[in-house]
């Protein structure tokens, strides 16, 4: 029986074979040495059919509890959405989806044509003239965004908020070492959360390549004072960097208006699954200005017109930046991206528009804001721990003796609601506290729901 | 003076890497040779030494140090080689807004920059005249 | 066969851009309305955001019509080398759908993620034993994503061991990759030359290894398709130094089932999910990049570790590793990309994946055979043996004859309706063109692509100007990279800028 996804069947094989005059296949495998052969087969499960694949597959994912069973507040760096149906039809079509990058321009004018497009819109999100087609994930982004500081000022020093996920800092600190940068962090207000500026004034000299803060933080408070460290940056000749959950952009002003240099981000939410955390999508833009792009790591892709002049068209430009020309001296190894994750954000940005994506925004703030008043109510609970506006994020600190967050997480769970991320582990001053997030996927009743279950959790009233 | 389809002026002193010097009093004007910009195609973009970089002059064994910026085709990278070792003085502002006068006018509004060199007399035996450098991109042809 | 790519234009252009779609008022999405105002302090308050304003079957429409002006494996032969643009087959696809798939997130309690985790650990597992090694770590996105994470496991191990190393060797035939994550770790690059037999040269790999030497990244097989049949001798130099030896996946395709590479003596494995595993590249990513270790180096690993509880029946993410190297990626990789993987593993079993190479090498044999007597394209290296899944020609011939370059060649396939092979790489192969078919093309497809650069070498003798004008049957002719380049026009507010000076 023929293989479905290879062709040439046994007998077509041997007339091949036979045509270019080899005796068996074994001939064009004789240059392995005998050493490196393997003796055994591969010890692999049988090979299935599809319909085997297809109910062992299903059942494995059976065993999760996904969140569409079960209101979950959970966030701290993807964020459930939900996805129009069409945006995920659209950016699954297989012209898009079964390309390689777009090398030849005159074929792939559609993959094009699409990544200008989501530059385009995440410049008018980030209020930056410049982005990229895309990083791996925030985290990637943000350690890109570090090195790409130290080459623009020449200098080894980067600055960043005490109050960062500690997984985004691993990330960024892994991408620090090889060129020796010095990842120092400045400490917050204990009040409201927010970088304090006195700190953050001692540690700016003029050793710094770039200061970088988040805007909806971690933790999901808003970060007030944004133009006063965009001006102390600038001051010491540092760049300004900033890192968003690009929904909030539909509410908050534009980076780029206060001052920021580069925007990194996570544009996940942007119509793509949370789907355990990856495929993520990275975001990347700057400010127009020759010596940032020159700097700039991944693709771009440009406008241009053909070689008559007569027709506007599309094509990946100044890849003399990147790794296949430029080698041990591009500006990031990075090849393969996420592309088709830009696609679909470009595709749920331009369905959602300005006025959707306010609405939304408003949506999944207002639901934090309700969240909050709900859970503060209760005894043994204070939600949020941090006097500051907040987005669609806000950390809940269980005040009540013995009791753990991950005890309390637990008792949501029973309830059947999964609770927020734990952050003991990462910020041990704040205590018993969890970070959770809402947005448009939960209900009144979700959040009702949360409240009563917290309430017996802490065994107060609701 | 020509090799095959390439301009190669009497006058200059030439690198192996394809860079000219023109003597101006005691100074070194620098640029990439003819053969160099066809080499390279259509040039996009020049990067440009700092005025002050101390430069070593062109060896075997090629470093940082030797460098004086690099010129970009849509596909290429090419290191711009300092043919001596001096200082850099001036650098060429016309080439940021018109990377073209390299395949244009490379011995003339496309020059990269201005030196003081350290030690001419010396150096200046290392690299070739137009003779020698018209055969050897013959050579290489 | 004849072939005409769809082209939908208007004055000037193909399809418009989303803005110049936008009309005031258009909305393509309901969305729940908010429940209440909220207050952002006034400085931080957004007042204008242009994003354009289209209903949704005009997004539908737009996006539908740019799908077509785009070439993917579906549409047709995309034998562009190194890639392995094989068929994806589409349950792959389907299953990353799943609710249990699509909607979890990585910091749900394990007890509700159960399955995703025992997913990862299982393709965790085949994927060491496929290449031998004895960990694997999913998190890398990408081939370079796992290229990085595997020279800072190289940097955390000669730490540990106290050494000072500071030099990773790469032969001059290696992905552009090699180099810039090399250096992205804070290496120098020594480059090693490839011999006439298109290897790497062992004499010249003795001199420039030392104890300055972290580790040599090596392809096998090669950039140019060949195997590295002085692998042992290669192992040996590099660990007789003290270094490591890391391998690129990038052609694991050319010898699955055949070799394993910790079997050769690599300490550190990358695989490319996205070309040997099946998973559509998606015009760019989203890609996997897995590296496995040998015993020595799985303590450097990134967290968290996928570990199962065999007392309590449980998958857990274990923390608890002090000598891990920390993370290179928020979470635990690109899950919806290592379904698709695992489920292809499952799909092809141990003897399909053999038969995979099996029948990407002999495409690959077969192309190089029938090639070599067309005039106009030739081998540079060995000749007598055979190739892996991929051939690199050379079209010199043509160049020197009729001044007729391999670019010209590859445009010119595109008007076949088929993809170009990689051209220009590797560097050491003057005028190259990257020949990989894969193990899911017909004989009659690489007959017709055999039949096409002949009738191009043809071409080139006859006609060269009208071969240069190539592509004619695409949506759009060729473009002036050189102005996209000199002026770079990068979005759509550049543009406005532009426009409006």
């Amino acid at each position: 029986m023929g293989h479905p996804y290879i062709p040439n069947t046994r007998e077509i094989r041997e007339e091949m074979l036979r045509e270019i005059g080899v005796v068996s296949i074994d001939e064009l495998f004789a240059d392995i040495p005998s050493k490196v052969r393997p003796k055994r087969k591969l010890k692999l499960p049988p090979a299935m059919s599809e319909l085997e694949v297809k109910r062992h597959v299903q059942a494995m994912l059976s065993k999760n509890r996904p969140f569409t069973q079960m209101p979950s507040f959970i966030g701290g760096g993807v964020w459930p959405h939900n996805v129009p149906a069409h945006v995920r039809s659209l950016a699954q079509r297989a012209e898009f989806l079964t390309s390689y990058t777009p090398y030849q321009a005159e074929v792939s004018q559609g993959m094009l044509q699409a990544l200008f497009e989501y530059q385009s819109l995440i410049c008018e999100l980030t209020g930056l003239e410049v982005a990229n087609a895309s990083m791996y994930d925030w985290s990637t982004a943000l350690g890109e965004a570090a090195l790409m500081c130290a080459r623009v000022t020449g200098r080894r020093k980067f600055i960043v908020p005490e109050l960062i996920s500690l997984e985004r800092l691993s990330v960024l600190q892994n991408y620090a070492a090889g060129p020796g940068l010095e990842v120092v962090k400045v400490g917050y207000d204990r009040s409201t959360g927010q970088l304090d500026m006195g700190e953050l004034r001692k540690e700016l000299g003029e050793d710094v390549a770039g200061v970088y803060v988040e805007n909806p933080s971690y933790l999901g408070f808003l970060e007030t004072r944004v133009d006063e460290i965009s001006e102390a940056a600038r001051k010491k000749g540092a760049l300004f960097v900033v890192g968003v959950n690009p929904i909030s952009l539909g509410l908050l002003k534009a980076p780029g208006d206060y001052g920021a240099d580069i925007v990194v981000g996570e544009g996940q939410p942007l119509g793509n699954p949370v789907s355990f955390g990856g495929p993520t999508l990275g975001i990347f833009a700057c400010r127009d200005d020759q010596k940032l792009i020159r700097q700039l790591p991944g693709r771009l892709v440009g406008m241009t017109t053909t070689l008559d002049g007569k027709t506007r068209g599309f094509a990946m430009v100044l890849q003399t930046r990147e790794q296949h020309i430029r080698r041990e001296r591009a500006t990031s190894n990075i090849c393969s991206n996420e592309a088709l994750c830009a696609v679909t954000a470009a595709i749920y940005l331009t369905s959602l528009g300005p006025k959707g994506l306010r609405e939304l925004a408003e949506t999944c703030a207002a639901n934090a804001s309700y969240a909050m008043k709900r859970l503060n109510t209760i005894g043994g609970l204070k939600a949020p721990i941090f006097k500051a506006p907040h987005f669609n994020e806000f950390t809940l600190r269980c005040t009540k003796p013995k009791l753990t967050i991950e005890k309390f997480n637990a008792k949501l769970l029973e309830q059947g609601i999964q609770g927020g991320k734990p952050v003991r582990g990462e910020f041990p001053k704040l205590g018993e506290t969890a970070l959770l997030c809402t947005t448009e996927l939960h209900t009144k009743g979700d959040i009702d729901r949360l409240a009563e279950a917290a309430a017996r959790a802490v065994g107060g009233k609701g | 003076m020509n090799a095959g389809n390439y301009d190669v002026p009497e006058g200059l002193y030439y690198s192996r890497e394809h860079e000219w010097v023109k003597l101006e009093g005691n100074l070194a004007r620098v640029g990439v040779t003819d053969y160099a910009q066809s080499r390279l195609g259509d040039v996009v973009y020049v990067e440009l030494p700092e005025v002050g970089k101390r430069v070593k002059q062109v060896a075997e064994a090629k470093g940082k140090e030797m460098e004086l910026g690099a010129v970009e085709s849509i596909k290429a990278i090419s290191a711009i080689y300092s043919p001596l070792s001096g200082v850099v003085k001036e650098v060429n502002p016309a080439l940021q807004e018109r990377p073209e006068l390299i395949n244009t006018s490379p011995y003339a509004e496309g020059w990269i920059c201005v030196l003081e060199p350290s030690a001419p007399e010396a150096e200046l035996k290392q690299l070739m005249d137009a003779k020698a450098y018209a055969e050897y991109v013959k050579k290489l042809e | 066969m004849t072939y005409r790519q769809a082209r939908w234009a208007r004055e000037g252009c193909l399809e418009p851009l989303v803005f110049e779609l936008s009309k005031a008022g258009r909305m393509g999405a309901s969305l729940p309305r908010a429940p209440a105002r909220v207050k952002i302090p006034e400085k931080l308050t957004r007042t204008s955001l242009e994003l354009p304003e289209l209903s949704e079957p005009q997004v539908v429409r737009h996006y539908t019509r740019l799908s077509q002006m785009n070439y993917g494996v579906d549409s047709g032969f995309y034998p562009l080398g190194s890639c392995t643009m094989k068929y994806n087959p589409k349950v792959c696809d389907e299953l990353v759908n799943l609710d249990g798939a699509a909607h979890i997130h990585p910091y749900q309690a394990e007890e509700t993620v159960q399955g995703a985790l025992e997913l990862m650990y299982r393709l965790e597992r085949h994927l060491a034993e496929i290449a031998g090694v004895s960990r694997v770590c999913l998190h890398p996105s990408a081939g370079a994503h796992g290229e990085l994470l595997g020279m800072l496991l190289v940097r955390a191990y000669h730490k540990s061991t106290g050494s000072k190393r500071t030099e990773v060797i790469v032969p001059d035939s290696a992905h552009g990759t090699n180099f810039a994550s090399a250096a992205m770790a804070g290496f120098n690059v020594v480059v090693v030359p490839s011999n006439n037999r298109g290897r790497v040269d062992l004499g010249a790999l003795r001199e420039a290894v030392s104890n300055r030497t972290a580790a040599l990244m090596l392809t096998n097989p090669n950039t140019l398709g060949l195997f590295e049949d002085e692998i042992l001798e290669i192992a040996e130099a590099i660990h007789k130094v003290g270094g490591l030896l890391y391998y690129d996946g990038a052609n694991l395709n050319g010898i699955l089932g055949k070799a394993r590479p910790g079997d050769m003596g690599f300490d550190i494995v990358h695989f490319n999910l996205h070309k040997t595993f099946s998973t559509p590249h998606g015009g760019g990513g989203p890609g996997a990049g897995p590296i496995g270790v040998v015993r020595k180096l799985e303590k450097f690993l990134p967290v968290p570790v996928i570990e199962y509880d065999r007392r309590r029946k449980r998958y857990y993410l274990d923390y608890n590793r002090p000598n891990s190297i920390g993370k290179i990626k928020s979470f635990y990789g690109n899950f919806g990309v290592l379904v698709k993987a695992y489920a292809y593993i499952l799909l092809m079993g141990a003897e399909g994946l053999e038969e995979v190479s099996e029948a990407a090498v002999l495409n690959a044999n077969y192309i190089m055979r029938k090639l070599l007597k067309v005039e106009g394209y030739e081998l540079k290296f060995d000749t007598s043996g055979p190739c892996k899944h991929e051939v690199v020609f050379s079209a010199e011939p043509l160049k020197k004859k009729y001044g007729v370059r391999a670019h010209f060649v590859a445009k010119r396939l595109l008007d076949f309706g088929m993809h170009a092979p990689t051209y220009y790489f590797p560097p050491i192969v003057p005028e190259a063109l990257m020949i990989e078919p894969t193990e899911t093309e017909t004989k009659e497809e690489l007959d017709q692509f055999i039949e096409a650069l002949k009738q191009i070498a043809e071409e080139a003798r006859s006609d060269p100007e009208k071969l240069q004008a190539a592509p004619t049957a695409t949506a759009i002719a060729r473009l002036d990279e050189v102005k996209a380049s000199r002026e770079p026009i990068l979005s759509w507010r550049m543009y406005r800028k532009l426009a409006k000076k």
